[in-house]
């Protein structure tokens, strides 16, 4: 099989098999509507605290709740493999690794993606936040780019998850790390120093900045350097996560530790 | 009417400690809400409000009641049908809601841990002090606010009983309530047609009694609130668990096979 | 008055197929059960799996409601009296499920003491006793989720006696159980009815009812197929004959051929380490074997014998155990 043909189809096959819990019960419930309620409740407590815009919220936490779709699912497409003990029989094969990891990953990021724009959108209506036209492009490259670079992070928590049993509990924290550390509530300027120094290096820090940007006319041009470095924090942790796995799967098999369930 | 009581007592004792055991969840349980506590300390640091760290502080505290509750109460049925012991429990004689109550008002007891953590956790990375004006009184709030949401959790375990994903559903619940109950967001801020659905919900009251005997006011019908209302759902959950455990023997689902 | 009345228990379930477009099926678990158990005795419900030996049990234990029919323990009926039908019975199922793992042995037999209303100053003592009978006095501290399979059995045996029901039903308790401690659980339940307990019993294991049943009803797809002691079942089969033949790879639908034959009334296989046993049950007076033979296509054919029949063939000429 062509390195093409790999990543379309193990990425789909993965999706479909994987992914038959996401049922509308349990999708619309924790991707639709909890994200919603999540904007609702910070744009409260903004007020409540006396702090930023209602549109800070918003975005700050659309782009935040991605890391739920994003960090989660990657996690389970790589641990989930191992738990129906499909993992073995794929490494097995003579597939190459990266065509058929970031086949999985494709499905991943379109998600996560499409979850932060329906947030964005259904958030933005509901509080009555004005974008100008010129921005939502721009707003939909940052979020697509964002959702790549959670997804990367994704990557190695799904890593971790083919040694560490508990990947749920993993991403949950992730996720609360994120929550802190991106800017997404706490502007980043309340953070101590070495607390700003991690937010530099997480993903969507920049993709948030950039959308906050976006949304107040700033032209796409002033923030390329922000999406890069979403970009860049993607492609960082993509690796990282790949890299991780391909030790963990070497070690594997010095040590026999894929199949323990 | 007192073996009734024992049997809330020793069921509640059973499963507090049993939950209290399933350490790894349990981890999570705590550091859940301490997320999104510190992210409230810092903003109520920043933000230029009128609400002072305490106050946020002990809404802070109460979340993780509300999360531990919402998070498994509604789940609760299904816990004990992976268990297997769902079919033990219904073939007893004990009347069923009984041996429910008690398992819900449990899982919100376990939040007891998760108050601790986030009074110890603005203590020492925010400064927070707790000064308590009437300490009696918070001391009885607590467990009045954990038995009253407890019964809630009970309410949804027992509405919940039919629908495979529970957990979903009990998940989404989360933070609805921590927006409407007043936990870090004073009621007033709420629009007007949402603050009957607060008053509903025992969370509203239980923060009310905790908050009001710790900055000084005057918690008693807050209290008295907690206690009614943990009556209403005990009465409407007993009413429908009747009828749901009737249709699940008439559809065999109390088992998983 | 019979402890235990079923009369003409039904039982049928939905189930969905598909997950696109659902499709609603219906299953008759249970055709139309009716039996009696009377004081005293050690009944068994034998049969395959999937025959309706578990649904049957827990109609009786209100579990579950008949679709029609009605039962009654102790007079009282299962659908409109549960709560005093679950006073009154003892509940054992076999399997490592149902019992809270993470706490002890002794928390696990206090709590179910509470539920099944044991008076406060009787738990202790009556834990103790209970411990002694199934063997597990000393690992009560320990944790459940660190006791054997064996030990989890009988936890759950003493669970079920724990408020001393005069009725107790035990569904498939020895399975999954190495011998010894099949044995050992097998002589306790035994020992149940010395004491003027009535147990109900379901099984799989012929030998089982056998050893313990006074009587036993053989259950095969949703209806009782023989009703009977022990010793009525085999006066059944001793009539017969039994031809073993050994077969070095059974050939295509050679089994349903055999069974087509004129007097063959049964036919079964065994798997024994190289090669197959096609078992036939015949009448005593007929001569079959070359007929069966001439219906076998010229397989690779081993050893041939004559037998008596045993009550596993009773039992695999009820059910109709084919493969």
């Amino acid at each position: 099989m062509t390195s093409l043909r790999i990543f379309a189809i193990g990425g789909l096959t993965s999706y479909r098999a994987l992914f038959y819990w996401l049922t509308p019960y349990v999708y619309v419930p924790s991707l639709l509507v909890a994200p919603i309620f999540q904007i609702l409740l910070f744009v409260y407590i903004g007020r409540s605290a006396g702090l930023e815009s209602d549109e800070f919220y918003v975005i700050g936490n659309a782009l935040q709740y991605a890391a739920i779709p994003c960090v989660f699912a990657m996690g389970f497409a790589i641990s989930g493999e191992r738990y129906q003990q499909t993992l073995g029989p794929i490494l097995v094969s003579p597939a190459r690794r990266l065509p058929l990891f970031l086949g999985r990953a494709v499905p991943v990021i379109l998600n996560g993606a499409f979850v932060a724009a329906f947030s964005l959108v259904v958030g933005g209506l509901l509080l009555g936040i004005d974008v100008p036209a010129s921005a939502l492009g721009p707003l939909a490259l940052v979020v697509l780019v964002s959702a790549f670079s959670c997804t990367g992070l994704g990557l190695i928590n799904g890593a971790l998850g083919l040694r560490v049993r508990e990947t749920a509990v993993l991403a949950n924290i992730i996720f609360g790390l994120l929550l802190i550390f991106t800017g997404a509530n706490v502007p980043l300027d309340e953070l101590p120093g070495w607390m700003r120094a991690i937010s530099d290096l997480v993903p969507l820090t920049h993709g948030i900045e950039a959308a906050r940007l976006l949304a107040d006319g700033v032209p796409l041009a002033s923030v390329d350097h922000l999406i890069a470095q979403e970009a860049l924090v993607g492609v960082a942790y993509g690796f990282a996560g790949y890299g991780l796995l391909r030790f963990l799967e070497w070690q594997s098999r010095i040590h026999a530790t894929l199949e323990m369930a | 009417m007192r073996a009734g009581a024992r049997l809330l007592a020793v069921g509640w004792l059973f499963h507090f400690k049993m939950l209290s055991r399933s350490a790894f969840d349990g981890l999570l349980g705590v550091m859940w809400p301490l997320f999104f506590a510190t992210v409230a300390f810092f903003m109520f640091r920043a933000g230029g409000g009128e609400e002072t760290l305490l106050y946020a502080s002990l809404g802070a505290a109460v979340m993780g009641i509300w999360s531990v509750t919402s998070t498994s109460a509604g789940a609760a049925m299904q816990r004990e049908r992976w268990q297997g012991t769902l079919e033990v429990l219904v073939a007893s004689p004990a009347p069923f809601a009984l041996v429910l109550l008690p398992v819900t008002i449990a899982m919100t007891t376990i939040g007891l841990y998760c108050l601790v953590a986030t009074l110890i956790w603005g203590r020492l990375l925010f400064g927070i002090d707790l000064h308590v004006v009437h300490p009696l009184l918070f001391a009885l709030s607590i467990p009045v606010a954990i038995v009253s949401i407890g019964t809630f959790g009970f309410l949804m375990a027992v509405a919940f009983v039919r629908y495979r994903f529970a957990w979903a559903l009990g998940n989404v619940l989360e933070y609805p309530v921590w927006l409407i109950c007043g936990f870090l967001v004073p009621l007033t801020l709420l629009p007007d047609w949402v603050r009957p659905i607060s008053w509903l919900l025992a969370p509203t009251w239980g923060i009310r009694a905790i908050r009001q005997s710790a900055l000084g006011g005057s918690p008693l019908p807050d209290i008295a609130l907690c206690v009614a209302l943990a009556g209403l759902y005990t009465l409407v959950g007993v009413l429908v668990l009747e009828t749901a455990l009737r249709a699940a023997r008439a559809r065999a689902a109390l088992s998983l096979t | 008055m019979a402890v235990i009345e079923a009369r003409d228990l039904h039982r049928t379930y939905k189930t969905t197929t598909g997950t696109i477009r659902r499709r609603s099926l219906q299953v008759e678990a249970v055709r139309g059960i009716t039996f009696d158990v009377e004081k005293g005795e050690l009944f068994g419900l034998l049969g395959p799996n999937g025959a309706g030996k578990t649904t049957t049990i827990k109609m009786l234990i209100t579990l579950l409601i008949p679709t029609s029919g009605s039962a009654r323990v102790l007079g009282y009926d299962v659908v409109k009296d549960a709560r005093e039908v679950r006073k009154r019975i003892g509940y054992v199922f076999g399997g490592e499920r149902g019992v809270y793992e993470r706490l002890s042995g002794l928390d696990n037999l206090r709590y179910f003491a509470e539920l099944y209303g044991v008076p406060g100053r009787e738990i202790r003592p009556r834990i103790e006793e209970l411990l002694e009978l199934v063997g597990l006095k000393g690992r009560e501290k320990e944790r459940v989720e660190g006791y054997s399979r064996g030990m989890k059995q009988r936890l759950h045996v003493a669970r079920g006696l724990l408020h001393d029901p005069p009725v107790v039903f035990l569904d498939e308790p020895t399975i999954g159980l190495d011998p010894v401690g099949a044995r050992e659980l097998r002589a306790t339940i035994a020992s149940l009815t010395e004491g003027g307990k009535t147990v109900l019993l379901t099984t799989h294991y012929m030998f089982e009812a056998d050893a313990l049943c006074d009587r036993i009803a053989v259950i095969a797809e949703g209806d009782i197929v023989a009703h009977g002691t022990p010793g009525d079942l085999k006066a059944g089969v001793e009539e017969g004959a039994v031809v073993e033949v050994e077969i070095f790879g059974i050939p295509e639908g050679a089994v349903d051929r055999v069974r087509e034959l004129d007097g063959v009334r049964a036919v079964s296989v065994e798997e024994r380490e190289q090669a197959q046993v096609l078992i036939v049950q015949t009448p005593a007076d007929v001569e079959l074997t070359h007929a069966i033979l001439g219906r076998l296509n010229g397989a690779n054919v081993g050893r041939i014998s004559r037998r008596e029949p045993t009550l596993e063939d009773a039992y695999v000429a009820l059910v109709g155990n084919s493969e």
